[in-house]
């Protein structure tokens, strides 16, 4: 029997669901061939999950909605009725989240490959040897005998792509697969995807992450549901396609732009140095700030991000007067029960007003560390002082007071009927009157650009936005101290640069914000120092300039980080420091000319 | 306790090298003997399972579990003895309370049955892995998805109880107290089963999804990877389980002893 050929082609492609006034999907045309890499990008809500349904041949067998066009998948129309059998051997769908993807009661990454191959009913004898060929194909053999949900998230990633490979696709479809982890596991998802072109799989990537886009051979933006544009990486997330409905672009892809280097080139950062230093000219002659001012924060500019788009957001002001406070961290150890160290003799003082980044990679004790702050762990050993008072006997719902927490997964948080119910619930359990409380729920919506959807029921939001909402309630805290987990995590642009401006003007208020983060640009934008941890210490701390620089390149890579791209830049074009963004990087070539 | 192996305890003992359908079956002897046999077999049998527990190395586990129904099985006993209707012996009068004989009687009984079978269980769940019962029951012609259900279900407390734990931070964060009279308790109680209930439902969709791109739904005929080892001694203990639960059902239909 032959194979089905391994080519995704999807031809005036629509997905409407039921209930919904507008189609989330209309009018796509895309056409993934045998090696190829194809990235779908665009904001939150745009269709980008959908369309990953939809070529995964889950719409409209799984999840119901009318769909129009013709999706065909290895030859196969998925849009029509079909045997799920014939569909498993042409496409394997990857998704989001690592851990809800494994079955959940395996005990070694090898039963859990296995799985697929039992519910296809391969032969017992014939598993071993196709476990074994899916392991080394895709390196990660000494991974076989861990279990599968202690793995960390990249690792658990990679497993949930072999699992899906070992059932023998040749198209793979993935929503997101890197929006819950660190950059080392962000590396190794695209290294495998290399790999599994390489060997001729098709392959279509709904991301986010510049890093990843980057690497396909094109890039479809989509915008409500609607195909922008299609193009090679650095000119669809250029001015020309992503600029057009308002998506900020990537930083280098705005680098290559300044530089006049080529949509081919928009990723080759010793290109981009090359034509930056050749742009010297140009900027010496002050033609840099009519081309800054055409670039300026295209995400502010209303008429240009479409009639649905999110308002711009108000700067946050503080709504009552408050002191600002100073966290110290000294000596803190802690160890989770029958387990090493999570933490190991780690000290940190953080002033008021200053906003500090946490950076290290899955599992290196910057969750752990923080949950002290409030309460939600105390230490083995050594003590947290708020204002120089040990906080050791102080409830955790006494210090919500002065420390607002915002938690990963809005999931753990969200449960009243509507945004603003839910915003107003944190100043109401604190005990503040009614009248503060209303004004703090409606500066913490108009923040973050929510004020529109008060009476919406938070669980029919997207996720961004429902990570929104989440920070709100926080905000409406009105806490000295604003604790963020992974702020960013599966955000597009626009609210990554929200994000920033929220706690940039939070600690110009005098108020401190404690960030972790596995984004590199975000750390060196948002933040005024920047703490790297690894298996536990605190292992370097200082200025993004500084810590984020080439010259501390072996130090991140030791726990699993780079340098942002704009340090790679500037270390190509000489400079020592890390710039905080594309802007820093332009104003100090600017007035070094 | 992780979401993999549920209530599982690693070991190499006896009970753990049962079959996982032997250990079922010898839940299954236990459940009808706490409530076909006469009263006075409870008291034997509950030893009898904490014996088994110690040889199996997991009394401390056993005895440390049995917190989780005391509440349950002490409210039972508290209510029947005060307020069993129509019980004749009064011996103390408490306000509008009034303890009798027959009441706790009846109270320690059906607490004494409860606690038998939640010690049969516990060493159930202390001693199998949910995956080798899933394989073990499709292994015996049981259809596939009721053996992921029954899977799910052992580990949805686990699962649950994970979840619950970082709701319950997140709220704390937000000023939420738990402390308190029992109004305001029961008040706290929403903010937390709230994302409990829809952060589960979430699960369950992810985990179909993942389940159907896994080709968990694509036909009925299917293969294992995992063998479980069924030794020839199981054999005769499943026998020997299913002779006694017949003979416990034909005893109490029968009358015998009462």
């Amino acid at each position: 029997m032959t194979r089905p050929e391994p080519r995704l082609a999807l031809t005036g492609a629509g997905v409407r669901y039921a209930g919904r006034r507008r189609p989330a999907l209309e009018g796509v045309d895309v056409d993934v061939r045998s090696g190829e890499r194809v990235g779908v990008t665009g904001r939150s809500g745009a269709g980008k999950s959908t369309l990953a349904l939809l070529a995964g041949g889950f719409i409209p067998r799984v999840v119901h909605a009318r769909t129009c066009g013709v999706t065909s998948v290895g030859g196969l129309d998925v849009t029509k009725p079909l045997d799920p059998g014939a569909l498993l051997g042409r496409v394997g769908i990857v998704f989001a989240s690592p851990a809800n993807q494994l079955s959940a009661s395996k005990r070694t990454v090898r039963e859990e490959l296995a799985f697929g191959l039992e519910n296809l009913a391969v032969p017992r004898q014939a598993m071993d040897t196709r476990i074994d060929g899916v392991l080394q194909q895709l390196g990660i053999g000494h991974l076989a005998d861990r279990e599968p949900l202690a793995l960390s998230g990249g690792e658990q990633q990679r497993v949930a792509i072999a699992a899906i490979i070992a059932m023998g696709p040749t198209i793979l479809v993935l929503d997101e697969p890197t929006s819950q982890l660190d950059p080392a596991g962000r590396r190794d998802v695209a290294a495998l995807l290399d790999t599994l072109a390489a060997g001729g799989a098709a392959i279509l990537c709904a991301e986010h992450d510049a890093g990843m886009l980057g690497g396909m051979e094109r890039i479809m933006v989509l915008e409500q549901g609607r195909v922008v544009g299609t193009d090679r990486p650095g000119v669809a997330l250029g001015r020309t396609v992503a600029g057009s409905v308002g998506l900020p672009s990537p930083s280098l892809v705005r680098l290559a732009e300044f530089a006049g280097v080529g949509g081919d080139s928009a990723f080759d950062e010793a290109a981009i140095a090359a034509g930056l230093s050749s742009a010297s000219s140009a900027i010496r002659h002050g033609s840099l700030a009519s081309r800054r001012q055409a670039r300026t924060d295209d995400w502010r500019t209303p008429d240009r991000a479409g009639a649905d788009s999110r308002p711009v957001p108000a700067g946050w002001t503080p709504v009552r007067d408050r002191e600002g406070v100073e966290v110290e961290f000294d000596g803190i150890h802690y160890s989770y029960e029958g387990d090493i160290a999570a933490v190991r003799d780690a000290s940190l003082r953080v002033v008021a007003g200053e906003a500090v980044a946490i950076i290290g990679q899955n599992g290196s004790g910057k969750t752990t560390l923080v949950k002290h702050v409030n309460g939600l762990l105390r230490p083995d050993a050594g003590e947290v002082r708020i204002d120089g008072r040990n906080i050791a006997a102080d409830r955790i719902e006494r210090l919500a007071a002065t420390v607002g927490f915002v938690f990963q997964d809005p999931a753990d948080q969200l449960f009243e009927r509507s945004v603003e119910r839910e915003v107003a619930f944190g100043p109401r359990s604190l005990g503040i009157d009614a009248d503060l409380t209303a004004a703090l729920v409606d500066q913490s919506l108009e923040v973050v650009g929510l004020g529109h959807e008060r009476a919406t029921n938070p669980y029919d939001l997207d996720l961004s936005l429902r990570r929104l909402v989440s920070l709100a309630s926080v905000l409406a805290q009105d806490p000295a101290v604003l604790v963020l987990d992974e702020p960013t995590a599966g955000q597009d642009a626009e609210a990554v640069l929200l994000i920033t401006s929220i706690i940039r003007a939070w600690c110009a208020g005098g108020r401190t914000a404690i960030a972790i983060t596995h984004d590199m640009e975000f750390a060196a934008l948002a933040f005024d120092r920047v703490v790297v941890m690894r298996d536990g210490s605190l292992v370097a701390d200082g200025p993004p300039g500084q810590i984020l620089s080439m010259a501390q390149a072996p130090l991140l890579a030791s726990t699993g980080l780079t340098p942002p791209p704009t340090a790679r830049v500037a270390a190509a074009l000489g400079l020592e420091t890390a710039p905080a963004g594309v802007d820093a990087l332009l104003s100090i070539l600017q007035s070094d000319t | 306790m992780s979401a993999t192996t549920g209530y599982y305890i690693p070991g190499d003992s006896w009970l753990h090298a049962r079959h996982p359908l032997t250990k079922l079956l010898g839940v299954g002897f236990i459940l009808l003997a706490a409530f076909l046999l006469p009263p006075i077999f409870l008291a034997p049998i509950a030893t009898g399972l904490l014996v088994l527990a110690l040889t199996a190395g997991l009394l401390a586990a056993t005895v440390r579990a049995l917190r989780i129904p005391a509440v349950l099985l002490a409210s039972i006993v508290a209510i029947n003895a005060v307020l069993y209707p129509g019980a004749s012996d009064p011996w103390l009068a408490l306000g509008p309370f009034t303890l009798t004989g027959e009441g706790l009687t009846f109270g320690l009984v059906s607490a004494g049955r409860l606690l038998t079978v939640f010690l049969a269980a516990i060493l159930f769940l202390f001693t199998t892995l949910a995956d080798d019962l899933m394989e073990a029951l499709v292994a015996r012609g049981v259809s596939h998805r009721i053996a992921f259900v029954v899977l799910s279900a052992v580990q949805l407390v686990p699962r649950m109880q994970v979840r619950a734990g970082a709701i319950l931070e997140a709220q704390q964060a937000r000023g939420l107290s738990v402390r308190g009279s029992p109004a305001r308790r029961l008040r706290a109680l929403v903010p937390l089963i709230g994302p409990v209930v829809l952060g589960s439902l979430v699960d369950v969709r992810e985990r179909t999804f993942a389940l159907e791109a896994r080709g968990f739904g694509a036909g009925s005929h299917r293969t294992a990877y995992r063998l479980v080892i069924d030794p020839p001694i199981d054999r005769w203990l499943r026998w020997g389980l299913g002779a006694a639960s017949t003979a416990v059902v034909v005893g109490a239909l029968l009358g015998v002893g009462r």
